[in-house]
């Protein structure tokens, strides 16, 4: 192996390795505020720079100007980030190794990604942000919060828990010798479950298995990072030479994995600087260094390129034609600090950060409550999590401002959403049963559920009953009611979305 | 904070302890049996807490009376919510941390505390100032713990009225002695939460489902589970909007502490801090018909 393949299998699993550990400290560790920066994958991501950038409202390039960075850093080095950086690339090579044929006569559609982000670029500037879907840093953290992950630990507590049980000599002590650490540094504190785990776990597979038919495949012909990073390495004078195939020799266009090599200089923008052809030139001709750019470049068809682009502008008000989410249904909650909606869809990310460190399991991915494009953008879904009264955890880590950073004042202040009770399924109301847990929880200081005496008649026997009532004022719908309802299955008081704070109608 | 060689070093103890313990079949019996003798009851109140904390202890015949050399405790909090000190929502650092010292100092050889939290366990145990007040005392015989999930155990309820099986926290059951810390507070549905409702930290299950049969479930739990020793932190009270608070206005100081081997008979004594009669509270009354301890004021000894 040569010196710089090794360079950059060990560049790479650093900084894979350096993401999942960001990844693991996205959780709250005793401060309530997070020590590291753990969503700078996102801050170093041009998509989520370009969609906060047509977003309405201002864009924050106090957190995203790592990705405004990169992409100078682009311009001048040319596409560097896939072939170094990116955890999804580096996951390709590592994973698909094994899945790879030796010989596929598959030359795939290298245009492709190019006509997805102009499309994707013309209907995020029209109001419909669909980077996110797209987005591969945006894959891989959401494969990792919503299936990795949460596979991880079932697995890991399955197997720690059974060994405790059976107490197998030798073998039982050294796991429970070993758990606390993985327990207090490997694990979630808590099991994470969350919804969509199987449709997020089958595109991250989908992206994997595509290495069958082609090394790379997904950057080659589907990437929209991958393409922008590639016209922004246009101008980069970090070259290689020969800038085409050698007449005498066709390895570069034989064992290029990324197509970079052609009979001209078309494919240039392809070339992720892996630096591999340095190693298998039989010649030792290739070089790497700044010199002028070949005059052939990427020869992008204009008519669908323009189809494309019209394909993008027409996605926007077909979007836009759909009734809003509000107007037929009330359990679309966003988290606490969220922008309003449309602005909130045009810079969430669909990374999943805000998911990972929910501490009270509240976040969940969205499949429809949001309308069809909502996929994977964060929503509260309070009958399996609650919002933590004074944890402002999921402001912190939004790398777009689509969850805006609180003071734990302000966010105290926010009301996310309203309790209502379901009299016919509340015990004192339905069975004149005896309950309030959910008045016990109510965390608001002057709690916003309270409670009427009510002398009732429950089977002959007179009852003084205490019957809960929402202070809709004071209710912040964080969730906890829903959340620790005793009542089986869906909950006797749920959170709907009227007179949340960041819609202009207030309560009723 | 511990340092995190401490930390690891403790980690390690703990899991080789659980190894070991693991390996010996043990019988639990349910216990709560109060002797005719414990019906004593020790009433202080002074500003310095941990002062106050060791008068009243030592009224009672000192921590050696309670705890012997060698043995495993487990001290009980309240830590239930996220909530600061000046709060009253959660036991008093300060109480807590005193007693766990009385422990080590009669000769404890480990102290383990926990409570299955209703706020997230890591924000209650760091907001509540008890996190901090455990590794101040840097023993390594003293250990605040999150609860294990894998040690919960269902268990037959012989003397149950409302419930008769549940599923209860083995390590509150099998160490040698139990010391109950709660704080004295209002509560909507049980009127006052006091010492038997702080027990229900130490089970598993749906607690919420409990609500419906409060008084009778809480005396049910209490037959099962024998504490030692019940200390109630009425330094401050919570005296509306419990069992969390959130409000100053809502605290009220009474520099007060109330000890007794029987756990009804401290319940019964911290009811009239709120200005009730024992009677009134059904929880007490329960607790009494099941001989918890001594509702009738009158015929309690005081020390
Ligand atoms: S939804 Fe609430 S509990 Fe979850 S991270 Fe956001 S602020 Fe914290
Ligand atoms: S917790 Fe549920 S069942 Fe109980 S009083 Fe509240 S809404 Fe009703």
């Amino acid at each position: 192996m040569s010196l710089s393949r090794k360079w950059r299998i060990l560049v790479q699993s650093l900084t894979l390795l350096g993401f999942c550990w960001l990844f693991l400290q996205t959780e709250y560790r005793g401060t309530d505020e997070l020590a590291y920066p753990v969503s700078l994958l996102f801050r170093l991501d041009p998509l989520a720079l370009v969609s906060a950038f047509f977003a309405s409202g201002k864009t924050d390039f106090i957190l995203l100007w790592p990705a405004f960075l990169l992409l100078v850093l682009t311009i001048i080095f040319g596409r560097f980030f896939c072939g170094w950086l990116c955890p999804l690339g580096s996951l390709l090579d590592f994973l698909g190794a094994p899945l790879r044929r030796s010989q596929s006569r598959f030359s795939g559609w290298p245009k492709f990604k190019y006509y997805l982000l102009s499309a994707l670029t013309l209907a995020s500037l029209c109001g419909l942000q669909l980077f996110g879907l797209f987005d591969p840093l945006s894959i891989f953290l959401r494969s990792l919060t919503l299936a990795i992950n949460p596979v991880w630990n079932l697995l890991a507590n399955t197997t720690f828990d059974w060994l405790y049980q059976a107490k197998l000599p030798l073998i039982s002590s050294t796991a429970d010798v070993v758990y606390p650490f993985f327990r207090d540094h490997l694990l979630a504190f808590r099991q994470p479950v969350f919804l969509l785990t199987i449709l997020t776990a089958f595109v991250f597979l989908a992206v994997i298995l595509l290495e069958r038919l082609q090394p790379r495949f997904w950057c080659r012909n589907l990437c929209p990072l991958g393409a922008l990073l590639g016209l922004c390495s246009q101008p980069s004078r970090l070259q290689r030479t020969p800038q085409s195939d050698c007449s005498d020799c066709k390895q570069c266009s034989l064992q290029c994995y990324m197509g970079a090599s052609a009979a001209d200089s078309s494919h240039a923008a392809e070339c992720i600087r892996c630096l591999d052809c340095l190693d298998f030139c039989p010649n030792q001709r290739v070089k790497f260094h700044f010199s002028k750019r070949g005059e052939k470049r990427f020869d992008l068809s204009r008519r669908t390129l323009l189809a494309a682009s019209v394909g993008g502008v027409m996605l926007a008000p077909l979007a836009a034609a759909a009734p809003l989410s509000a107007s037929y249904r009330n359990d679309l909650i966003r988290p606490p600090g969220a922008t309003g909606e449309s602005e909130f869809l045009r810079r969430c990310i669909r990374c999943g950060e805000c998911m990972k460190v929910c501490i009270g399991g509240a976040l969940h991915p969205d499949l429809l409550r949001g309308g069809a494009f909502s996929l994977w953008s964060p929503v509260v879904v309070a009958r399996l999590g609650y919002c933590e009264y004074d944890c402002t955890l999921c402001g912190q880590v939004c790398p777009t401002g689509a969850i805006k950073s609180l003071e734990i004042k302000q966010k105290r202040q926010i009301k996310i959403g309203l309790a209502v009770i379901d009299k016919n399924r509340c015990l004192p109301f339905a069975r004149g049963q005896e309950c309030l847990v959910c008045e016990e929880h109510c965390p608001t200081g002057k709690k916003a559920i309270t409670f009427d005496r009510h002398k009732d008649l429950v089977e002959s026997e007179a009852r003084d009953l205490l019957q809960p009532r929402v202070l809709k004022e004071l209710c912040i719908g964080c969730g906890i009611c829903e959340t620790r309802c005793p009542v089986a299955g869906r909950s006797a008081i749920m959170i709907i979305s009227e007179g949340e704070s960041r819609a202009p109608q207030g309560l009723l | 904070m511990l340092d995190r060689r401490q930390f690891i070093f403790q980690s390690l103890r703990s899991a080789c302890l659980a190894a070991v313990a693991g390996s010996i079949p043990q019988l639990i019996l349910p216990r709560a049996v109060y002797a005719a003798q414990d019906r004593v009851l020790v009433v202080r109140t002074g500003e310095d807490i941990p002062q106050l904390v060791r008068q009243t202890v030592a009224a009672l015949g000192g921590m050696e009376r309670f705890v012997k050399p060698g043995e495993t405790v487990v001290v009980k909090p309240n830590i239930g919510w996220d909530r600061g000190v000046d709060l009253a929502a959660n036991t008093h650092p300060l109480v807590v941390k005193t007693v766990v010292s009385l422990c080590l100092e009669a000769g404890a050889k480990k102290v383990q505390l926990f409570d299955r939290t209703c706020n997230d366990p890591r924000r209650c145990y760091v907001s509540s100032g008890i996190q901090q007040a455990i590794s101040d005392l840097n023993s390594i015989q003293a250990e605040l713990v999150y609860m294990d999930r894998r040690a919960y155990k269902e268990l037959e309820i012989s003397q149950g009225k409302a419930i008769n099986r549940w599923s209860f926290y083995l390590p509150a059951l099998e160490a040698d002695r139990l010391i109950n810390l709660p704080i004295a507070k209002h509560h909507s549905i049980s009127t006052l939460t006091l010492g038997m409702k702080n027990l229900m930290g130490v089970i598993g299950g749906n607690r919420g489902m409990l609500h419906s049969k409060i008084a009778e479930a809480l005396a049910d739990i209490n037959t099962v589970i024998h504490s030692d020793l019940t200390l109630i932190d009425a330094t401050r009270i919570l005296v509306a909007n419990g069992p969390q608070g959130g409000r100053l206005e809502d605290v009220e100081v009474r520099n007060t502490l109330i000890a007794s081997p029987q756990v009804v008979t401290a319940d019964a004594f911290a009811s009239t801090l709120f200005g009730y009669q024992p009677d009134q509270i059904e929880t007490i009354v329960a607790g009494y018909r099941r001989g918890l301890g001594e509702i009738d004021l009158s015929r309690v000894q005081r020390l």
